[in-house]
């Protein structure tokens, strides 16, 4: 599988060229370019992408309003260490999706779905598909709360969702729909805002490294921290879009190292503004923790302006519309790409519409779908957005599993397969994250069959 | 002297830079064509790969983790769905 570029001969029976070779080739042209007149940040620019979009796509409407609740409800201290160690968790989940897109030019989906068996393949994609429906209504919540300190409604929310999702799908090119989105994803940045906006006492930030104070609480509510926590950091999606990313992108095993770097300017980012959406949450505890009640009208935002002032709310707001927007375009694209390479058909951005027909229409069908939940009247829409974390960590073993085992087979990676380190360190985050959510979903059961009390 | 048909004349040039853009075009496609890896095209990604040999003990390893995702689903489905009423 891991072919080097040089071994490219057009000479040796070419196979025919489709579209989508042809537009993934010029990408390729520039970073050959690049690469062979050594312009070291040209090649950087050219190759970041999925992993930033991977991790700031993480940084969704709900994980952001669930570090803002944990500023809110427990102020600094644990969280504020916890959150970039659950981020370098993620690295190392994501670096292998990144190594095996880039060595095998093949998605999560198809690989595991020929590798290990239709059962496996097909349980990856309605574990991810479950996952993503519930997350992608989350997110348009999270728009819809954001657009509502603005004193706009859900109709809003949902014009704006899906026509991003159809404006970013427009061009035909994977280059120009990771382009759009990064440039949105940079907005991100606006958690940071708002957290220096509150004035943090910097000290305290900086105090609080050492995990202390420990939540207090029940043991079901500390499981329910952490399951959620973790489920804003590392998801079934983001192992599903950066591998099927890296591979739509053109990686090869050269760019392995960009890749890295990729993917760990995503953690770092993703983490300094989860942090500050932490501090900015942080802040109304400090205020009595007035007003997050209001979580399914515009609570956050507002209860920030008045604590902080317009700015704080403001950047708050906007940086709320702008995570869940982004998390649209990429969660609607790792569900595209699942149905695209599970069913066997064409699942590229570089493919036209009628030649990815289905990955287009699964594109913009799933984002559609969750638009539809929020418009339905009564809808318990703050249940589904406080629990799609919880889902995404219960289901998430599964997807790391499969990964640590496709990592791992030297008859598809030869020479890129794991390290030891690499698999001690995927083994040891597996098991944190299986028992987090296994622990949670046990003891919340038995809690609500009465088995045990609360 | 009757002068040769002008389609003659006129053809001549038209059938030359057909050519030309033709060896243009395919000289872009071969440029186009080294800038990937022989498994990167459309037509070698399409091919299955084939299945991978597990031994018994990563079989079993991995019915191990099937049954254990569905039980904890089912509890936290089961949980969601209470909490909704």
């Amino acid at each position: 599988m891991a072919a080097t570029e040089a071994s490219t001969a057009p000479q040796l029976g070419v196979p025919p060229l489709t579209d989508e070779d042809s537009a993934r080739s010029e990408d390729r042209a520039r970073v050959h370019r690049a690469r062979g007149q050594d312009k070291r940040w040209q090649l950087l620019w050219l190759l970041v992408g999925p992993g930033i979009l991977a991790m700031l796509g993480e940084n969704d409407g709900p994980s952001m309003i669930a570090y803002a609740s944990d500023g809110a409800q427990y102020g600094l201290g644990f969280f504020v260490p916890f959150i970039p160690l659950l981020f370098a968790m993620a690295y190392v989940c994501q670096e292998m999706c990144m190594r095996v897109g880039a060595v095998t030019h093949r998605g999560y989906g198809e690989l595991v779905l020929q590798r290990l068996g239709r059962a496996w393949g097909w349980f990856g994609a309605g574990d991810l598909t479950l996952t993503n429906l519930v997350t992608l209504v989350a997110e348009f919540v999270a728009i819809r709360v954001g657009l509502a300190y603005f004193q706009l409604d859900a109709g809003v929310a949902v014009v704006l969702g899906l026509a991003l999702v159809v404006f970013t799908l427009s061009g035909g090119r994977y280059w120009r729909w990771e382009r759009i989105v990064l440039g949105m994803a940079l907005f991100n940045g606006l958690f940071l805002l708002a957290a220096i906006l509150v004035k943090p006492d910097v000290g305290a930030v900086a105090r609080s490294f050492d995990f202390s104070p420990f939540p207090g609480g029940s043991f079901n509510t500390l499981l329910l921290l952490l399951a959620s926590t973790i489920g804003a950091t590392v998801t079934p999606w983001m192992i599903f879009f950066q591998q099927s990313a890296s591979a739509d992108k053109g990686m090869t095993p050269r760019d392995v190292n960009h890749g890295r770097w990729d993917t760990a300017a995503g953690a770092v980012l993703a983490s300094i503004f989860g942090v500050g959406a932490l501090i900015a949450g942080a802040a109304l505890m400090s205020h009595h923790g007035s007003g997050i009640q209001g979580f399914a009208g515009a609570g956050f935002p507002e209860a920030l302006k008045h604590v902080a002032g317009a700015a704080a709310g403001d950047a708050f707001a906007i940086g709320l519309i702008e995570a869940g927007a982004v998390a649209i375009l990429t969660i609607s694209a790792s569900t595209a790409y699942a149905a695209g390479e599970c069913i066997g058909v064409s699942h590229s951005f570089n493919s036209s519409p009628r030649n990815a027909t289905l990955f287009y229409a699964a594109n913009i069908g799933v984002a559609l779908v969750a638009a539809a939940v929020i418009l339905i009247p009564g809808a318990p829409l703050l249940s589904i957005a406080l629990n799609a974390n919880v889902l995404a960590t219960v289901l998430l073993p599964v997807s790391l599993v499969l990964m640590v085992v496709l990592a791992n087979d030297r008859g598809l990676m030869g020479a890129w397969a794991n390290k030891r380190s690499t698999n001690v360190i995927g083994i040891a985050v597996i098991a944190f994250v299986g028992l987090c959510g296994a622990a949670y979903g046990i003891d919340s059961f038995l809690q609500t069959t009465h088995v045990i009390g609360s | 002297m009757k002068a040769p048909p002008a389609t003659v004349k006129q053809r001549r040039p038209d059938a030359s830079v057909a050519e030309a853009e033709r060896q243009h075009q395919e000289q872009l496609e071969d440029e186009l064509i080294m800038h990937l890896e022989r498994d990167q095209f459309v037509e070698a990604t399409s091919r299955p790969v084939s299945r991978a040999p597990l031994g018994a003990r990563a079989t079993r390893a991995l019915w191990a983790l099937r049954v254990f995702v569905v039980l904890v689903s089912v509890m936290v489905i089961y949980t969601f769905i209470d909490q909704l009423h």
